[in-house]
């Protein structure tokens, strides 16, 4: 019954519109929202109860949209406790990086699963060690091989004291041959040896200093 | 229950900074380690009112580990399974540069061969070495290295040496004196006032084994043992004994020249024979067998 109403009284401004045609464009008129479908048949109108009843982006909270430089802050180091170590770095290194990145990978789940929370996880440059082996007739030297060093490094935000042994033992024991593991405290030079050196940037500040 | 806790709350903390390698061929039958403690707080001294008089007295215990120097071989499966995953990655593989030089000088000796051959055709230098005969020195070069033998059957067999069994983990297990008898268990102290229970640990292995040298993996216990002393030995003061075990690597192979007591190092496995059930079932938990 009450639909019979609206339509009486929606008719109502067509009626005017069509009559102020001749002096001015009417506006289109607003009984289709911008945001309905778009079949014909199928519109649904601001009044109708179940009008976006399906909108649900309204009430999450705003988020501060993300930009990219973020990603790479420096995380806060963590320090040490009675009961817990502060940030850790496990750093595992070797010349095969197959090896090498699923030992780091078995780690990274390890801790998951441990609930260890890993700050970060990151690779450290590839340093390649040229092997130069002396000719047997003469004294030049000619390469014989290229070995390429990768590492890979977990950041463990904290450790707890309890834990450790149980972690420790178990990273031991599933360390596979030709890598090398070591676990260190996190310093801030660690975290700056990570960047580039930028050479005219330090010109720049020993002119300043000058 | 009170006074063990509050000791273990007040414990002295201190950092550890381990490196840990695993080469193919060590030094000994162990892998290299560096551990630098930062940090060495100095122990709280608890007062005589801290302690509450409890009726067990404290041992601690260290489970030295020897980790495996080698892999394990793989069973029957994995190595099927190994080789067919070398021949999936041979076949999907692109050569390599070596191989392509191999490819060009063949198909240069060809084009010598030939009827039609222009010498004015061949640019470039002529290698001195060629390619195949680097690579016969290479193969040549492989078979005069002899690798160790990876087991050794009699080391195997001598269950005091350090080197027996080097694709497993072994444990160390001394003889000691226990009230009147006496019995294979890790190798434990008694605890001392105003030290730490690790610093109990490090004694006993210190007491036990002279001049090894070991890792120990952080200041908490692994495991509790507690036994109550037979009905004949029971005091008011003394109901029993609690052992907290603590675990530790083993970094330097030798356990030194002469031992003071009779040293034993044992697979997982093996230790049940030594071991008396109950402590057998504790210590099981914490032995990692892998």
């Amino acid at each position: 019954m009450n639909h019979i109403f609206r339509k009486l009284q929606v008719t109502f401004p067509q009626q005017a519109s069509i009559l102020n045609q001749s002096l001015c464009r009417a506006t289109p008129s607003i009984q289709h929202p911008v945001w309905c479908t778009a079949a014909m048949n199928e519109r649904q109108y601001r009044d109708m109860p179940t009008h976006g009843i399906g909108r649900w982006r309204h009430l999450l909270l705003k988020q501060a949209p993300k930009k990219k430089k973020d990603r790479n802050q420096q995380k806060e180091l963590v320090s040490a406790t009675d009961t817990a170590y502060g940030t850790l770095n496990v750093t595992v290194s070797g010349y095969d990086m197959t090896v090498v990145e699923h030992y780091s990978q078995y780690i990274h789940n390890f801790c998951n699963r441990l609930n260890i929370k890993v700050a970060d996880s990151y690779a450290l440059p590839t340093k390649s060690t040229e092997v130069l082996l002396m000719q047997e007739q003469g004294n030049k030297t000619y390469v014989d091989a290229v070995l390429k060093t990768h590492q890979r490094v977990i950041q463990l935000s904290s450790l707890n004291a309890s834990l450790c042994p149980v972690f420790m033992d178990v990273i031991l024991k599933n360390q596979p041959e030709g890598v090398q593991l070591s676990v260190q405290e996190h310093t801030e030079a660690d975290y700056q040896a990570r960047f580039k050196a930028r050479p005219e940037l330090e010109g720049l500040v020993a002119q300043i200093n000058q | 229950m009170a006074a063990p806790c509050r000791k273990m709350a007040s414990r002295s903390y201190s950092q550890l900074l381990c490196c840990f390698s695993r080469t193919a061929v060590g030094s000994g039958a162990c892998r290299r380690f560096s551990v630098t403690p930062i940090d060495r707080a100095t122990p709280r001294a608890s007062t005589a009112a801290d302690r509450a008089t409890s009726p067990w007295s404290l041992m601690a215990a260290v489970c030295l580990q020897r980790l495996p120097v080698i892999t394990a071989d793989c069973s029957p499966i994995e190595q099927r399974f190994k080789q067919m995953l070398q021949q999936m990655e041979l076949e999907k593989s692109m050569l390599s540069d070596h191989e392509l030089r191999l490819m060009e000088d063949a198909e240069r000796m060809s084009r010598r061969q030939a009827d039609d051959y222009d010498s004015d055709e061949d640019l470039g230098d002529q290698e001195i070495m060629m390619t195949q005969d680097l690579e016969d020195t290479w193969e040549q070069r492989l078979k005069n290295f002899q690798p160790a033998p990876r087991v050794r059957a009699d080391v195997d067999e001598d269950l005091t040496s350090v080197q027996r069994c080097l694709t497993d983990s072994l444990v160390l297990l001394a003889e000691q004196q226990v009230g009147a008898e006496k019995l294979w268990l890790l190798p434990q102290a008694a605890w001392q006032e105003g030290e730490t229970l690790r610093r109990t640990a490090e004694r006993a292995l210190d007491s036990m084994t002279a001049g090894v040298r070991a890792t120990f993996l952080g200041n908490a216990p692994c495991g509790v043992y507690k036994y109550k002393l037979p009905k004949a030995a029971r005091t008011e003061s003394s109901v029993g004994v609690k052992v907290f075990f603590f675990k530790a690597i083993l970094v330097d192979g030798t356990p030194g020249s002469a031992p003071t007591a009779p040293l034993l190092w044992l697979k997982k496995s093996e230790l049940q024979k030594y071991l008396k059930p109950a402590y057998m079932m504790n210590v099981g938990r914490f032995i990692l067998n892998l």
